[in-house]
């Protein structure tokens, strides 16, 4: 007989959100995770709203969390790292780490939610100078401070006048090797350019793009309304260099609709940074022995190249950002249906063996 | 040409320029403009923005849907989306010349994803910098002052507005005289009642209604210009005290429908006097007469023996959504070959003559490289047509100088619809 228990590899929306999918589909569902409590990437990274329904980050966090520690199916081990695994759809042997201790688990199918990281500027070339100037930070660390509803310039503590917004940092680069958009930036930068209006609404936000992806209902729901009612100014073209002027800084591009080169003095710079596959993703994948794709993300689709949670090997799914750039609407879609398709494996190779 | 101006190179350029505080004297001026943006002005956008009525200039997106059916962009470099963008690195256009390069032909709105009116934003921006005394040209300036003073932008006097009526050769009842109900007031307006190609379509529609016995008086020298492009030049006080006039002279009288000559009339009176209290049935005059298309079909028995093009007027067209009773009296034309111009219909080219535009020729002319009336008369000329048809009092002079202006005087006729047909009636 198959062992009718799903595990999930990673706590964080996709990993919560297939492991309660799961259990209140009436299988039992073993949740593993890595850091000492569940959340992911929002809490780990102190996301205040979410992108797109400026829904409270830990609000949402929270729903997920009570759903899987209230459900008896779900058994959820935290600290915890899958270091081994052998056997096959039905019956997986997997070696959990727990501190110094290992434990042996069987399980019947696997769901990879090991998520992404956010591009680091530092890396590669140095961009931005974002380890140079304290002004010139990241989504993250802006989210963080609009979290805290402390939107100041690092290097004086000062309220910033002008913040400009630098897109498809660490993206769409085929000298980084990010030759994907990162899906998600231009919804996140425009979300948190109108928070950046609501804390202060005297500040001058612009945005710098190459081209804004509004996907869907981002258009009416945070760019209309950014430029509209917020009056976030979008400016197309790319910012080519960050310098230091007075205590400011200088950022140059060209722009493009102008056609004339950009030379403007900013208070705080915020990088864009995209999506890359997270160490956990990487290390998963070769655990796992499943195919990653030229970026690192592991490889879905399948064999129709239709099935969005499909691995390389039967019986391993995955949902989320470890399988590319993927929003809030992505991760959740993908850890459902990761979900229906694992428990379908073991319930199919169960009725094969009742024949 | 203004003073401080010197031709180097066969090139006009200041003595002393100064642009943005940055002096550029010198040959050529050195350069136009400033190359680099050091400054973006979101308070410039928002300026413009926040005055009433102009809110959507703000939603522009830079799609540039725009700025290929601009009408302006054609001639000069002009665009509702590069007005965006001039604001946003640190142009204030509402200070120079293209706050009146807009004809508010619309054309923009009809392929606007954001809904960004310029039909709406332009008179509002306008009427700040009338109310400022600012950036104003004389000539627009001749023109308000003229109606304000004599109810029309020629500087007529009123009592001549009726004097046409003399060479009519068929009776043109007056309301004022006529005291009895009619069916049809017929509002001239201004182009058809002074001017003298005008007043050649007034008398030629004149004849066609009664050749039709259609049941029709006007009003003579009560009439006051309807004002419409004096509302989207800017001047919104000049058009209610017109319209309330005008409001007043017409509710002294029984008739049951309004038939006008000019597409700015109709648009005045169906979209704004009824804010002022002035409800009526309007009809255009191409659509009074495409009713009574087979009566008109059997009295037109002269072969014309052209072959004509149309212009459709943008308020007739655009702004009122009327593209066919133009249409049907061309094609009952004996004897005429029709032959559409490829800008037509709902992308029909603008004559430059709306929004002002009809008082700003000698104004415009220095930022662009030849007036949209020329452009138009070039295209007509392309499709191989003898006579351009037009039905828009302000067109007929309008194409006639730009012909001549062309070069192509002999080349191109232009024609109200109505004088060929009499023309077809051999009356």
């Amino acid at each position: 007989m198959a062992n009718e228990t799903v595990l999930i590899i990673g706590g964080g929306p996709a990993g919560m959100e297939a492991a309660r999918s799961v259990a209140e589909l009436g299988y039992p569902a073993l949740l593993v995770e890595k850091r000492d409590r569940l959340g992911g990437r929002p809490d780990e990274e102190h996301y205040a709203k979410l992108t797109h329904h400026f829904r409270d980050a830990e609000e949402m966090i929270q729903e997920l969390l009570d759903a899987v520690t209230s459900n008896p199916n779900v058994t959820i081990m935290t600290s915890s790292e899958v270091v081994g695994c052998e056997g096959e759809a039905g019956n997986f042997r997997v070696k959990v780490r727990n501190g110094a201790s290992t434990e042996d688990v069987e399980v019947g199918a696997i769901i990879v939610a090991t998520g992404f990281q956010h591009f680091d500027p530092g890396r590669e070339t140095q961009m931005y100078n974002y380890y140079t100037f304290p002004d010139v930070i990241t989504l993250a660390d802006l989210e963080g401070m609009l979290k805290a509803h402390q939107v100041v310039r690092p290097s004086n503590g000062q309220t910033p006048e002008r913040v400009a917004f630098i897109q498809c940092v660490g993206s769409r680069d085929r000298q980084i090797g990010n030759e994907f958009c990162s899906k998600v930036c231009c919804g996140v930068a425009t979300k948190q350019a109108i928070e950046v209006k609501q804390q202060l609404p005297d500040a001058r936000v612009f945005i710098f793009y190459i081209d804004m992806r509004m996907y869907g209902y981002w258009e009416p729901d945070l760019y209309w309304p950014a430029q509209e009612e917020y009056k976030v100014n979008y400016v197309k073209g790319i910012v080519s260099e960050v310098l230091p002027k007075g205590d400011r800084l200088l950022i140059r591009g060209e722009d493009t609709t102008m056609g004339r080169p950009m030379e403007v003095t900013v208070d705080l710079v915020v990088l864009s940074v995209g999506m890359e596959p997270s160490e956990g993703t990487r290390k998963v994948a070769k655990i796992l022995d499943i195919k990653q794709n030229k970026y690192g993300y592991i490889e879905a689709g399948g064999p129709t190249g239709v099935d969005p949670v499909a691995t390389s090997r039967h019986g391993i799914f995955v949902a989320g950002a470890a399988a590319g750039p993927a929003d809030l609407d992505d991760t959740f879609s993908m850890a459902g249906l990761a979900a229906v398709r694992a428990i379908s494996a073991i319930r199919r190779l169960n009725l094969a063996k009742a024949v | 040409m203004d003073a401080g101006l010197d031709k180097v190179e066969g090139v006009w350029q200041k003595e002393t320029a100064i642009v943005e505080g940055m002096d550029i004297s010198g040959p050529w001026n050195r350069m136009f403009e400033q190359r680099v943006i050091w400054e973006y002005t979101p308070e410039i956008i928002e300026n413009i923005a926040g005055v009433e009525g102009a809110e959507s200039f703000a939603w522009c997106y830079q799609c540039a849907k725009c700025v290929p059916v601009c009408p302006v962009d054609i001639v000069g470099d002009y665009g509702p989306r590069k007005l965006y963008r001039k604001a946003q690195a640190g142009i204030d256009w509402t200070q120079g010349p293209d706050l009146w390069l807009c004809t508010t032909c619309a054309n923009c709105l009809r392929v606007c994803p954001k809904e960004v009116d310029m039909v709406q934003i332009m008179p509002a921006v306008r009427e700040q910098a009338l109310l400022a005394g600012n950036n104003v040209p004389a000539e627009l300036q001749e023109a308000l002052e003229n109606t304000f003073r004599y109810g029309n932008p020629l500087g007529q006097p009123a009592r001549k507005r009726e004097a046409w009526v003399k060479k009519a050769g068929v009776p043109v009842p007056l309301l004022p005289k006529e005291k009895r109900p009619v069916e049809w007031l017929w509002w001239v307006e201004c182009y058809p009642s002074y001017h003298p190609r005008g007043i050649d379509a007034s008398i030629a529609l004149a004849k066609i209604f009664n050749a039709l016995e259609v049941d029709f008086a006007i009003l003579g020298r009560e009439e006051k210009c309807a004002g419409d492009s004096q509302r989207l030049a800017g001047e919104r006080g000049l058009f209610e005290m017109l319209a309330e006039q005008n409001i007043a002279t017409l509710s002294k009288y029984e008739f049951q429908r309004i038939v006008v000559t000019d597409p700015h009339a109709l648009n005045a009176f169906r979209k704004h006097y009824p804010k002022y209290g002035g409800e009526y049935e309007v009809w255009h005059y191409t659509q009074l007469l495409a009713q009574h298309l087979g009566k008109l079909k059997e009295l037109m028995t002269k072969p014309l023996n052209r072959k004509v093009t149309f212009h459709d007027p943008c308020y007739l067209g655009r702004h009122n959504g009327e593209y066919e009773a133009p249409r049907q009296l061309i094609q009952a034309l004996p004897g005429v070959e029709f032959v559409e111009m490829w800008r037509c219909r709902e992308n029909g080219y603008c004559c430059g003559g709306g929004g002002g535009g009809m008082w700003l020729d000698g104004y415009v002319v220095n930022y662009q490289n030849r007036r949209l009336s020329e452009q138009r008369v070039l295209e007509a000329i392309a499709t191989g047509a003898d006579t351009l048809v037009v039905v828009c009092p302000y067109e007929v002079s309008r194409f006639e100088d730009a012909v001549k202006s062309t070069g192509n005087e002999g080349k191109l006729e232009v024609r109200d619809v109505v004088e060929l047909i009499v023309e077809a009636m051999g009356a």
